[in-house]
């Protein structure tokens, strides 16, 4: 029998889910900015989180680098495999059909959780850092998670700041509401490319990062956030850079609410019933998005 | 050239029927998979290469197939035959409830529905125990039955061929390959666009649906992992893709290239399989995108039947 549900779960439940979803939004970012600027759908956004898990992972067992500090060599790095990502393959099936870049992107993501599993081993990893909650009132919430939240909150808020703010931003999101209209413009397409394809796999290294201090790392963990991210872009309104925020505090949200009521195991079958409701219902997102 | 083509083909099935009475069980068993990955690989081939809709997880109708073959056998009693008939269907409905939502719209909302696809499938298996065992799986009442698997795996193989065949050379195959070239355009000259993705949609599920069902039958086992594992679903879209999507031929041609290699060389390179298969794909997409038989087509000026 499931215990009775007192106001003080829900109330725990309402911010795990905003903490869980805080994360979501950043990695989603960037799957919707290389959607955004390129339209293609990197289905290798989520091994790319994989690999920032792994490089923190790493510094951490070899150097005994703090998981956070990390994120100044995940995000870097992951970075530069993007841009490279982009440069060498994806740059050619740029303007082909949709079904060229899915597929290029999938054969990409089957070969970089094959090339982790050799090097790394199938093994289950963790990193140990910071065990604990905070304790308020009713509720407990662990450190990592917290903590997780506000450096996703601080990396987002970044990210929209560089959209906004800066030429290269600005430039950024021209080339994603106009190819054409932008080149004439006289700005870079094929750099603006580069540099979308480069600051996406970094929100994903950096959710890889974030992530490795809370759960099991493993090579085929990325996977179902390139699933996830995707669903919170539908929810958003895909094109729609701030509909990804709202997007992912909802998934958040539904999750933990859904794990409430049912079992932690069917939260993935609830989030694919969100994304099938969604695209029945509103295909747009909620956030009016450019979806076809 | 024609001709020399029919003759070769009934010469090859005509030793095909033969094979099972002078080939060892191993042997059998070696040809009744050939079967199965072409029959997967064609399917692929149905709603991916005609309408260049990609399906990412293809593999989640087999798994139904499977699992409600091996319920129904199992459970109820029924002749594996028409259980595993039952699995298509059931395939389809699947596949109609996915389809539906999904394929309204243009862009990748369908792929990327179908990656999620299985992972869910996968949990539900688990999650629903009394009906279909959990995690420890399903065990079907033992049968010797490799012979009669290998046959109606083989008409499965050669239906989903036929049915290719049909549609291809059809005014439905031509509107579908409309679709891929260009949608807007398709819906311009009238096309339903949706209605036609979804019927190659609902017939490329039958056969993954009914092959699984037999691939159950065959093993006499059936657990989550087994069924809906994510490398079927890559082997099928490297076989299709690397014989070429969108012809009859090049299916058949990359299933079984594909899996005489898998068979005589990457058995002992196991862990370098997914690497290789990855590779293939980008490979063929950016080098060579009509496939093996699409570049033999071009240099040869062969019928586009073929």
């Amino acid at each position: 029998m499931t215990p009775a549900i007192t106001p003080a779960m829900v109330g725990q439940v309402v911010i795990s889910g905003l903490l869980a979803g805080s994360l979501y939004a950043m990695v989603a970012l960037g799957l919707g900015l290389i959607f955004g600027v390129m339209r293609v759908l990197n289905v290798a956004h989520g091994p790319m989180l994989m690999l920032g898990a792994y490089t923190t992972f790493w510094l951490f067992h070899w150097l005994g680098l703090s998981p956070y500090l990390s994120l100044l060599v995940s995000m870097p790095v992951l970075f530069v495999v993007g841009a490279v990502l982009q440069r060498l393959l994806v740059r050619r099936v740029v303007d082909a059909p949709e079904l060229s870049s899915l597929l290029l992107t999938f054969g990409v993501s089957i070969a970089i959780v094959n090339l982790a599993q050799l090097m790394f081993t199938s093994d289950l990893r963790s990193v140990e850092y910071l065990t604990g909650s905070f304790i308020l009132g009713p509720f407990a919430f662990s450190k990592s998670r917290v903590i997780a939240c506000v450096v996703a909150i601080l990396i987002t808020a970044g990210a929209f700041w560089f959209l906004q703010k800066t030429r290269l931003g600005k430039a950024l999101r021209a080339v994603s509401q106009s190819r054409e209209v932008a080149q004439v413009c006289g700005i870079n397409v094929q750099r603006i490319h580069m540099l979308a394809f480069g600051v996406a796999s970094a929100l994903a290294a950096a959710g890889g990062s974030l992530v490795a201090v809370m759960v099991a790392i493993q090579p085929e963990m990325g996977q179902v956030y390139t699933f996830k991210s995707f669903l919170v872009i539908v929810l958003g309104g895909a094109g729609n850079y701030p509909g990804a925020l709202l997007g992912g505090l909802l998934l958040g949200l539904v999750e933990q609410l859904s794990s409430l009521f049912l079992t932690t195991q069917v939260n993935e079958a609830v989030a694919y019933i969100l994304l099938v409701l969604v695209l029945l219902v509103r295909p747009t997102g909620l956030l009016k998005g450019r979806a076809s | 050239m024609k001709r020399a083509f029919l003759v070769g083909l009934a010469l090859a099935l005509v030793a095909l029927a033969l094979y099972p009475t002078q080939g060892t069980g191993y042997g059998v068993r070696t040809m009744l998979q050939l079967f199965m990955w072409i029959a997967l690989a064609q399917s692929w081939n149905l709603i991916s290469g005609l309408t260049g809709y990609v399906s990412f997880g293809h593999v989640a109708f087999f798994g139904m197939g499977a699992y409600s073959a091996g319920i129904l056998i199992g459970k109820l009693g029924w002749a594996w035959p028409v259980a595993c008939l039952a699995g298509g269907v059931m395939a389809m409905v699947l596949a109609l409830v996915i389809g539906w939502p999904c394929l309204r719209l243009k862009g990748p909302y369908f792929a990327i529905a179908m990656l999620g696809l299985n992972e869910v499938l996968r949990v539900i298996v688990s999650y629903y125990e009394g009906l279909t065992g959990g995690g420890n799986g399903l065990s079907l009442p033992t049968l010797h039955a490799s012979v009669p698997i290998y046959y109606a795996m083989g008409l499965v193989a050669i239906a989903v061929t036929g049915l290719t065949y049909l549609i291809i050379t059809s005014r439905f195959g031509l509107r579908l390959m409309t679709i891929r070239e260009d949608e807007v355009a398709a819906e311009a000259m009238g096309i339903d666009t949706f209605r036609h993705k979804l019927y190659a949609f609902l017939l490329s599920a039958v056969g993954p649906g009914i092959v699984g069902g037999l691939a159950a039958r065959d093993q006499g086992y059936i657990e989550p992992l087994s069924v809906f594992p994510l490398i079927t679903t890559i082997t099928m879209i490297v076989m299709a893709l690397f014989g070429g999507k969108g012809t009859i031929w090049g299916p058949v041609l990359g299933a079984v290239v594909l899996f005489t290699f898998q068979e005589l060389v990457w058995a002992r390179f196991i862990y370098l399989h997914q690497l290789l298969f990855g590779a293939i794909i980008v490979a063929v997409v950016l080098m060579m995108p009509r496939g093996i038989l699409g570049v033999l087509q071009q240099k040869y000026n062969l019928p586009r039947t073929i």
